[in-house]
């Protein structure tokens, strides 16, 4: 589903990524770890296409990237929901707008949009909330809110950055739970994560990044 | 299609910026007005020089050595072009009283002249509804070309000015509509780049989402298209405000401004001139979209 092959990518000072090989595949639910500063949102940037890597080949379900047309991308992304690291909700705009976003920019009718959002929203205990805005909302509401609008459109992949970052463990382990329950229905999930506890005893593969270079591929 | 939800929010981009669209609108407006006027003017210039003088007539001076036949077949010429109303032919004699008419009691001034020196001429009317400017000189050029006919004669430079003002008064027209399109293009432009950096982080956003430009542009030129419209429609109520006070104020003061008068096409025509230029505006201020 995923391959990446001698990848690396470098920001002006600072080399982000090392020649990194390593694959998940369709269905699987891996873990990326590593200290702050290891290369794990630049590796799931450049899965989601908002970084371009400056070496190796990637692909990604039957598109290789580097040879992508730019009029494509917005078709890739849709197969990729992502949980930002910073949420990036629309402030302006309520839970339901916020979710509805997903759909609407791949032109689905308003009437469509409301049934799927609705019980995107049951799914992640948010249906008392559709009409908050996201300033009002606790921490892990928020992230929930950011899982429902990656999830709504139904994308083949799921990607993570810290989505259990700033929670506490009992609202972490809910959002965990989560992710288990939508890689069960066959959404390939992967996980940039710090934190130890996210993976343990999982039985789920971890790579372990440092410094930019793949350092580990263990079992969790 | 997403084109409704495009709708939609260009709609809520024009009320939550109301007071810079206003601003643009009524911008807007006063260029397209600008517009109407000087397309008045100029319709008025064109149709009052357009057409000869009623009595606009051209005199044709022959050889003294024109026998009679050739001074017949030269009338019957004349009588056949389809520019001549009127043919009249004036002999030497007929020249010599005229002129003795005209001097009256001066005439000693011509005594001692035993030979007549004024020529013969021909006296030509013009159809003045059908005849242009351009055709008067082209048939005088012809005329000249006619053997027994001396000179031609005809109010050149009083032609020539009326020319001159209608070629001027189309530069300035076609000077000041170029000028005043621009300016409203450069107000849409201003006016949708500042909506379009004032909304970069949620752009960002919808194109991580999988947003295609189109779905990104179209809010922005439709928002365009909106503003152009609106200024418009508000030109368009301003030109017909002053179509009223211009047509049935200032015309029963000043009879004599009856002659004027407005096409009242125009008014219909500003919302779509408004509405393209808006979206050419838009379209220049969105540029290329990139994705990474
Ligand atoms: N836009 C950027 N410009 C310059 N350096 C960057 C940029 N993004 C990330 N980096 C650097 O690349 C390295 C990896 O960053 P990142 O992938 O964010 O790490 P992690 O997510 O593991 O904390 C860090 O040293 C970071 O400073
Ligand atoms: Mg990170």
């Amino acid at each position: 589903m995923i391959h990446f092959e001698n990848v690396s990518k470098f920001y002006d000072h600072q080399t982000a990524l090392r020649n990194i090989t390593f694959s998940v595949e369709k269905g699987d639910m891996a873990f990326i770890t590593g200290p702050s500063g290891a290369g794990k949102s630049t590796l799931l940037k450049i899965i989601y296409l908002s970084e371009k890597p400056d070496e190796g080949s990637i692909t990604i379900a039957d598109w290789e990237l580097g040879k992508i047309k730019e009029s494509s991308i917005p078709f890739l992304r849709r197969n990729i929901g992502v949980v930002f690291q910073d949420f990036r909700l629309l402030d302006n705009r309520n839970v339901f707008d916020n979710v509805a976003m997903a759909l609407r920019i791949r032109g689905i009718g308003e009437y469509e949009v409301k049934e799927r959002v609705m019980e995107i929203l049951k799914t992640v205990n948010l249906r008392h909330k559709t009409d908050g805005f996201p300033k009002t909302l606790s921490g892990g509401e928020q992230q929930r809110v950011v899982i429902a609008r990656a999830i709504v459109g139904e994308p083949t992949i799921l990607l993570a950055d810290e989505p259990t970052g700033n929670l506490d463990s009992d609202t972490a382990a809910g959002i965990t739970r989560m992710f288990k329950d939508i890689n069960a229905k066959g959404t390939t999930v992967i996980i940039a994560t710090h934190n130890r506890e996210s993976f343990r005893n999982t039985g789920r593969k971890v790579f372990r990044l440092d410094n930019g270079n793949l350092v580990g591929e263990e079992i969790g | 299609m997403y084109m409704l939800y495009s709708l939609r929010l260009a709609v809520q981009s024009v009320w939550r910026e109301k007071w810079i669209n206003l601003l643009s609108i009524l911008t807007i407006a006063a260029g397209l007005f600008m517009i109407t006027l000087t397309f008045f003017s100029v319709y008025n210039i064109d149709l009052a020089t357009k057409k000869l003088p009623e009595k606009f007539s051209m005199t044709l001076y022959l050889n003294d050595r024109v026998s009679e036949q050739d001074r017949g077949n030269i009338i019957a010429v004349l009588k056949k072009n389809s520019m001549v109303e009127h043919v009249k032919f004036i002999s030497k004699d007929r020249a010599m009283e005229e002129l003795r008419g005209v001097l009256k009691n001066a005439d000693y001034v011509l005594e001692g002249i035993d030979e007549n020196p004024l020529p013969a001429s021909i006296e030509l009317r013009l159809k003045h509804e059908s005849v242009s400017i351009s055709g008067v000189k082209k048939l005088a050029a012809d005329i000249g070309k006619i053997k027994g006919i001396d000179e031609v004669e005809y109010g050149e430079q009083f032609l020539n000015s009326m020319h001159s003002i209608r070629t001027g008064a189309q530069t300035i027209s076609m000077l000041m509509v170029v000028l005043m399109s621009t300016g409203i293009i450069f107000v849409c432009y201003s006016t949708v780049k500042i909506m379009f950096y004032r909304r970069k982080e949620e752009i960002e956003t919808f194109k991580l989402l999988g947003a295609t430009k189109g779905f990104i542009r179209a809010p922005f030129v439709i928002e365009g298209g909106m503003l152009g419209a609106g200024g418009g429609v508000v030109g368009m109520f301003g030109a017909i405000a002053f179509y009223y006070a211009f047509f049935y104020k200032l015309v029963l003061t000043m009879p004599i401004l009856k002659v004027i008068v407005f096409p009242s096409e125009i008014f219909i025509a500003l919302p779509f001139t408004g509405l393209l230029l808006g979206i050419c505006g838009a379209v220049v201020a969105l540029g290329r979209i990139r994705f990474s």
